[in-house]
């Protein structure tokens, strides 16, 4: 039946887009519950995007470049922690910065280095790999169960981080940085070395979420072809409510919306194509007016620490 | 004698060109209640805060059971026996107080791991041994304000210290739980520990302590066993001069000026959605100051600014005059705005007079005069009107809030709080400055005085009122005394 | 650095950009001193140069600098100009193309009117979900700017498509709908003009009236407004967000009036995010705000320039742009440090 199979790869695609939004968002939830927002992490996503492809050109391999984008995205992420909680400079315009800096530079050294007639690169993509038995069950098996490898760690990280914020006492003192700095400072908590780490981690699953866009879903690298992800991935660190199981869930829904400018028409949809651009968009803003009401965030959330001179 | 735990000589300690410890010294012993006692901005929470490890002296020695230390960090000063309960409790307002105590009360040598039920074990342990008693799973941010200081002591104690230091533990206590208080510190002291209480309250300190050390100006002035002192000794010591404080003269008969507010069940929601007054009706009347009591948290803040006219009650009937001034708790996040100068600042508050506005525009001269006016009249000591707010001592910062708001308040003065963190001198002129803005003219303003501040309210109220939970209850004249306003404060009858 | 006025910590930051930038440039293989130069020449080299590019690409970056300062000065993180700016340029072409029956002293008017409408309507959403929800301004704007462009792209391949349906623009509007030219031979048009008014009004707006204060108050203190100053923030952040939407939608509708007269994909260059650096550069201030926005102007009229001559790829702006931000933001933050 021409509609299961269509289904069915709906289905697969809404996974397979919405893992660089669950590993980008898990990172940032981590980021966010010591009390930093990094709205740099577009840059991020991006960096790892280009660190991806010349890193899985260059390795030889696309978990060379998984390596590499990752290791791209957490520097631009050290770059926005050194300005944000280093020199304590607000970090909503400071991430706004970072995200200018990590398009303009990738657009930049991207043309320097492959020209710019916009040719499409070749890189070393990151098969499917099929998980035997899961992958069988009918409709979400293969959807859920034969991605590449890089869904598997978004899969494995939730109930990681889950038990590592609320089961350990590195977690708690994380926690506390978050909520209050002062009380966390005087338990003996290091907030400003808290805040850098949870950053970087950050930057390094945006990084690799922007790798697992080039080689095991584009298969190329374009610039600008983040295209907001990094965004959204913060909308659904709210939506998640800064838990990074339900992160992963939101995140794989969001992956549903951006699906459908692909399957959309194959599913009997009739709209314009630039709806389809345009939904996720649109439902990230539904979403976080339908449901911020119900959670809180980290009550030392964007505030700098210490306490800035100018506030 | 018993062994001296700490001692601290010459201490030191300047924050730019301010002064905070000028020579000034402690010597604690094991076994004894030591108050150190001073004014505001006496220097007694940065020398303690410093025994604490929070901060380095910039000269001075600090040694310990006899040996000379240098404490970089609260986790060193752990790590050497030495804990601080601070007087702005260092809780997370939304984690358990389990998971507080696991944040706060366990030796620095932590791993990932978070062994929380034998923290439980310990904690459930030592308050049947102290006779302290608090839920372990309750969430911070739904605890009293006295709930929350037994669960700072607990984590403090967790440590086991065997020096415990307390911040102005009883700024935010009504003077039954001061009792409680007190007795738990001479039997924890009992134990061996050395308990030092930081505090200005003089009659606390003298109920309590087995030994007074008091500051002035940075310097130690006075240290000698408690039964040597009294509280004029002590009074002189703190402030060089035997100060009598601003009162009314004798307690005036019940105002028959002319009403110009009044309240009828009024209610209304705090922050976080539960009720803050429920069901308050009140009279006011010109030329009479009517002080309201109470501990912090049971609805003073909804009630200064409801009456103030800066916030609508959500049921109830609200009648307020024109001539309204407000005296904000909280003078620089609420009073002023640091970052304008000081004719910004008066416009704050004058922008929507029409003597200073005309279709849309602001008359900045006249602004401007107004704001040198009151420089030169309430002694604002600034070089001139457009320095910003922030370069402001404290006190000035007040006298700013008050020469603008004084003026205006020509029906009714709503002040809440406004000698909070003032030196003596300070409180004074406030007490004076109100006191005759009252007095004065014959048609002077009706004025609230909400304070937690027990003193401040007895002295100067002609009627007196304590507010519980809400609402508002008047104290009989025979009852306007420490205890018995005590009393109602807990809402207990006596 | 105590005694740094805000003019030596704007030079201060630009140099530090500069360096920075000429680095990186080195460490590309480039040479920053033909970079330079033919940045130079691209926006100064001639008197065309000076008139029908710099001045001419500063309109829209003044404009949509305006509108961020705006904003920025009653503490509403306004990151939405690109999307308000789109919206602004949709409503322009439309009624450009509808009303061209209308004689110009209506119908230009008009066009622009309805490109600040259209501006106002695109933030007018954050604005509410701040106000009503509590939800933080910046993701929300950003959104907007997604939606905008697509809005925009949806327009021309679809609706407003040109009559031909041959590329993916609309028509060009009538000639009643498009702005004078201020200099014959030249591509200045009166939009110029009309940013510098929209600039010195700005200013007394701030120094001079009620409302002006009260936007700076809420801004600098709003708990001492609300308290103190009895000054409803709700309605004055209200306000601002949609007149910060309006001048960037104006900014769009300005752009079509005055230099394209159609509406196309990827009319602005990212003019909405540039914006920020123009606005910080510039301090907030509305009459810094059109030097810096022409500073701007001259560096994107010099980019393709550099990019022709020197090699340097189109994207490198962008980046220094950041790099402008990130300077000011640390030169800002130090002067803080040695006040306190």
């Amino acid at each position: 039946m021409p509609e299961a199979v269509a289904l069915v790869a709906f289905l697969e695609a809404s996974v397979r887009l919405g893992v660089p939004l669950a590993l980008a968002a898990m990172g940032e939830a981590v980021t966010e519950r010591s009390g930093v927002i990094n709205i740099g992490l577009e840059g991020s996503v991006i960096a790892g995007a280009l660190g991806g492809a010349m890193g899985a050109m260059a390795l030889g391999g696309a978990w060379g470049g998984i390596l590499v984008g990752g290791t791209a995205g957490a520097f631009v992420a050290l770059v926005f922690a050194a300005f944000a909680i280093g020199l304590g400079t607000d970090q909503i315009i400071t991430g706004t910065a970072i995200t200018l800096a990590g398009l303009g530079f990738t657009g930049a050294i991207y043309q320097a280095r492959f020209g710019t007639t916009g040719a499409v690169l070749s890189v070393p993509t990151l098969a499917p790999a099929e998980i035997p038995l899961l992958s069988e069950v009918p409709v979400v098996g293969s959807a859920l169960f034969a991605q590449a490898p890089t869904a598997y760690l978004a899969y494995l990280f939730a109930p990681a981080l889950w038990y590592f914020l609320y089961r350990t006492q590195w977690g708690l003192e994380l926690r506390a940085v978050g909520e209050a700095p002062d009380a966390a400072a005087a338990a003996g908590g290091r907030v400003r070395w808290t805040r850098f780490w949870t950053t970087i981690f950050g930057g390094a699953m945006a990084g690799i979420a922007g790798a697992h866009l080039v080689v095991a879903h584009a298969g190329t690298f374009t610039e600008n072809m983040s295209a907001g992800r990094g965004f959204i991935a913060i909308a659904v660190v709210v939506l998640g409510r800064w838990n990074p199981v339900l992160v992963l869930f939101a995140a794989l829904f969001f992956g549903a919306a951006n699906a459908l400018q692909f399957q959309g028409q194959a599913l009997g949809l009739d709209a314009p194509y630039q709806l389809f651009l345009a939904l996720p968009y649109l439902l990230t803003l539904a979403a976080l007016a339908g449901w911020v009401g119900r959670s809180r965030a980290p009550a030392a959330l964007a505030t700098a620490w210490p306490k800035r001179a100018g506030g | 004698m018993s062994q001296v735990l700490a001692r601290l000589d010459g201490i030191v300690r300047r924050f730019g060109r301010v002064t905070a410890l000028d020579g000034a010294d402690l010597e604690v012993r094991a076994g004894e209640v030591h108050a150190v006692l001073g004014e505001n901005g006496a220097g007694k929470s940065t020398l303690l805060s410093i025994l604490g490890g929070l901060q380095a002296a910039d000269s001075g020695t600090l040694s310990l059971r006899g040996a000379s230390v240098t404490l970089r960090s609260p986790r060193n000063a752990w790590a050497h026996g030495i804990g601080l309960v601070h007087q702005h409790f260092m809780l997370v307002p939304r984690l358990s107080v389990l998971e507080n105590l696991a944040l706060g009360g366990q030796a620095p040598s932590r791993g990932w791991r978070l062994p929380l039920r034998e923290i439980a074990d310990r904690a459930t342990d030592l308050m049947a041994r102290i006779g302290l008693s608090v839920a372990l799973d309750a969430v911070i941010e739904d605890l009293s304000v006295g709930d929350r200081q037994r669960v700072e002591i607990l984590k403090a104690l967790l440590r086991e210290p065997s020096i415990l230091i307390l911040d102005e533990p009883t700024a935010v206590l009504s003077p039954p739980e001061v009792e409680g208080l007190s007795a738990l510190l001479r039997g924890l002291a009992r134990d061996g520990r050395a308990i030092i209480l930081v505090s200005h309250k003089l009659d606390e300190v003298l109920a309590v302590s087995d030994h007074v050390t008091v500051l002035r100006e940075g310097r130690t002035v006075l240290s000698v066993p408690r039964s040597e002192v009294d509280a004029s000794s002590l009074t002189r010591a703190m402030v060089g001069v035997a100060l009598s404080p601003g009162t009314r003269p004798g307690g005036r008969p019940a105002s028959d000026g002319e009403i110009v507010a009044s309240f009828r069940a009024v209610h209304t929601a705090g922050p976080s959605g539960h009720t803050a007054l429920a069901g308050v009706s009140l009279d006011l009347r010109r030329g009479e100051i009517v002080g309201v009591a109470g501990v912090e948290g049971n609805g003073q803040r909804e009630l200064a600014l409801v009456l103030a006219g800066r916030a609508e009650p959500s049921s109830g009937d609200v009648d307020l005059p024109h001539g309204t001034g407000f005296i904000p708790q909280d003078r620089t996040s609420e009073g002023l705005a640091l970052d304008f100068d000081l004719s910004e600042n008066v416009a704050l508050a004058a922008h929507r007079d029409a003597e200073f506005r005309s279709s849309g525009l602001l008359k900045w001269d006249e602004i401007r005069a107004r704001a040198e006016h009151l420089r030169t009249e309430f002694a604002v000591r600034a070089t001139d009107t457009s320095v910003h707010a922030r370069t402001l001592s404290g006190g000035n910062q007040q006298r700013l809030v008050i020469g603008r708001e004084l003026p205006v308040a020509k029906d009714l003065l709503v002040a809440h709080n406004p000698t909070r963190g003032l030196d003596v001198a300070a409180t004074d002129f406030v007490h004076r400055r109100i006191l005759c803005t009252v007095g004065a003219r014959p048609e002077g303003p009706a004025v609230v005085l909400i304070s937690t501040d027990l003193d401040e309210v007895l002295a100067l109220s002609d009627r007196l009122l304590v507010i519980v939970r809400g609402r508002l209850s008047e104290v009989p004249l025979g009852q306007r005394t420490r205890e018995g306003v005590g009393a109602l404060m807990l809402g207990s009858v006596p | 650095m105590t005694h740094l006025g805000p003019i030596r910590a704007a030079a201060l930051a630009l140099g530090l950009t500069l360096a920075v930038a000429a680095g990186f440039l080195g460490l590309g293989g480039f040479d920053p001193i033909a970079a330079g130069a033919a940045m130079m020449r691209g926006a100064f080299g001639s008197s065309n140069a000076i008139l029908s590019i710099t001045m001419v690409r500063s309109v829209p970056l003044i404009l949509t600098g305006l509108a961020v300062a705006l904003a920025f000065r009653a503490g509403i993180w306004n990151i939405g100009a690109e999307g308000q700016l789109y919206a602004g340029a949709v409503a322009s072409v439309w009624v450009g193309l509808v009303c061209d029956a209308l004689p110009w002293f209506l119908l230009l008017p008009l066009v622009l009117g309805s490109a600040a409408l259209a501006g106002a309507l695109w933030s007018a959403i954050p604005a509410l979900m701040r106000v009503r929800l509590g939800i933080g301004e910046v993701i929300t704007t950003i959104l907007m700017n997604f939606v905008g462009i697509y809005l925009a792209a949806f327009m021309v391949v679809g609706p407003l498509q040109e009559a031909r349906g041959v590329f993916n623009q609309t028509d060009q509007i009538a000639e009643a709908a498009r702005l004078p030219l201020l200099m014959p031979g030249t591509r200045l048009h009166a939009g110029f003009l009309l940013a510098l008014m929209l600039g010195a009004a700005m200013w007394a707006m701030f120094r001079w009236t009620h409302i002006g204060f009260e936007i700076r108050a809420v801004g600098v203190a709003p708990n001492a407004a609300r308290i103190a100053g009895m000054i409803k923030g709700n309605r004055v952040v209200v306000i601002t967000f949609l007149a910060s939407g309006a001048i960037a939608g104006l900014a769009g509708g300005v752009e079509v009036a005055g230099v394209t007269f159609a509406l196309y994909e990827g009319l602005s260059p990212g003019w909405g995010y540039t914006a920020i650096a123009v606005a910080l550069l510039g301090g907030l201030h509305p009459i810094a705000v059109l030097g810096t926005g022409l500073l701007f102007g001259a560096i994107e009229a010099g980019a393709a320039e550099m990019q022709r001559t020197a090699g340097i790829p189109a994207s490198w702006v962008t980046a220094v742009e950041a790099l402008v931000i990130l300077s000011v933001l640390a030169v800002d933050q130090l002067r803080r440090r040695s006040h306190a």
